[in-house]
């Protein structure tokens, strides 16, 4: 299996170059225009979510027609209590009902000092 | 020519401030868009004099009066009638709203090669041409081979239309690309809409356009493809895509 990993500010200025590092990794595995948004949407959020100091790993591993993508060490608690809290109900926007509707799956798992990484799973519609 | 500037009387003031009214009324009440148009020149001098403000920062004069004008134009389109505020009052913050967003996170992308701008232009109509002949969205590689271009090259092209585009001062509201958010789509929706504030999303979402609203229900909510959004809301996937991203974004910011 694949690896890609990066090391990135969490600053927004950032946000473009990890679009397209993402858009570019979707497009190598044959992601449809939908899925390649869908999966930089997930990652794009997260990021947004864990706010704009310090900097963050994501890795992707890259199977044959998904990509496994981790994302952290993230700090903001509010990222595991949005993702591993009750279901949202209906009505209610927030970060796990978006990665519930454009990934098909995602994780969160813990990682020193109270940190979090958060795995999401895309895979590639058959055609 | 730029205005002067020359301080207007206070009955200078009121009589463009009735003028405003007006031209507000016939675009809102009668779907006037050349009112829309005269309100977007008469608004220009102070677009200019905002942008002024942030010159010299690396980015030239005219490109941020150009980011200026798209805060303007938001402006008069979310303008409510029953406001008691004038239209300059109104505008102002968003013009420099708009500014500061660009120079915060959208300065790169102002400066794009025109072969990507040009491939931006006419990748919406390919995702949609081949969505409909291949009944499925396609991959970047077909998008890349319908504009024979590289998939690289469709990639980067589509983040300069995650970026503020070129408007047209002349666009009406009807444009695809103008997002014109007094125009509606279906019912009041039920869903996010009336949902006590509980996540922290949620403060901002009834601030966005009634559209803007119905899209991210369909698409979060109803869990709809990007495509059948398209469908529904008579817009291009592409346009769908930013839609979304901007909206979620916005509603982020307004926490921030």
């Amino acid at each position: 299996m694949d690896r890609i990993e990066l090391t990135t500010p969490l600053s927004r200025d950032f946000r473009a170059v990890v679009r397209l590092i993402v858009g570019g990794i979707a497009e190598t595995l044959d992601f449809a225009f939908d899925e390649v948004d869908d999966l930089q949407l997930a990652v794009e959020r997260l990021l947004a979510e864990a706010g704009q100091d310090g900097s963050v790993n994501i890795s992707f591993q890259l199977g044959s027609r998904s990509v496994r993508t981790h994302v952290g060490p993230l700090r903001e608690r509010a990222i595991a209590d949005a993702l591993q809290g009750p279901p949202p109900e209906p009505g209610e926007l927030n970060l796990r009902r978006i990665l519930e509707a454009v990934v098909d799956s995602y994780g969160v798992e813990d990682a020193a000092d109270g940190a979090i990484y958060v795995r999401l799973e895309k895979l590639r519609e058959a055609r | 020519m730029r205005q002067g500037a020359r301080t207007r009387t206070p009955s200078e003031a009121a009589k463009a401030r009735e003028q405003d009214r007006l031209l507000l009324r016939r675009y809102h009440q009668g779907g006037d868009s050349t009112a829309r148009e005269e309100l977007i020149e008469r608004h220009l001098p102070l677009v200019r004099s905002l942008a002024r403000r942030y010159a010299g920062r690396g980015e030239s004069l005219e490109d941020i009066e150009q980011v200026g004008a798209i805060g303007l134009i938001k402006a008069i389109d979310r303008f409510e009638l029953e406001r008691e505020v004038s239209l300059a009052t109104y505008a102002t913050p968003n013009v420099v709203g708009e500014i500061k967003r660009h120079f915060r996170d959208k300065g790169w992308a102002i400066r794009v090669p025109r072969a990507l701008q040009e491939l931006n232009a006419s990748m919406s109509n390919a995702i949609d041409r081949l969505t409909g002949r291949l009944g499925r969205s396609p991959s970047i590689g077909e998008i890349a081979g319908e504009l024979k271009s590289t998939p690289e090259d469709v990639l980067e092209a589509l983040e300069v239309g995650s970026a503020y585009s070129t408007v047209s001062l002349s666009q009406g509201p009807g444009s695809e690309e103008d997002l014109d958010p007094m125009e509606t789509i279906g019912e009041e929706d039920e869903g996010f809409d009336q949902m006590e504030t509980r996540t922290s999303l949620e403060p901002a979402f009834d601030r966005l356009p009634e559209r803007e609203r119905e899209i991210l229900r369909m698409r979060f909510e109803e869990g709809l493809p990007q495509t059948q959004i398209a469908e529904r809301v008579g817009l291009s996937q592409m346009h769908v895509s930013r839609l979304i991203r901007k909206s979620l974004a916005t509603m982020r910011d307004e926490l921030a």
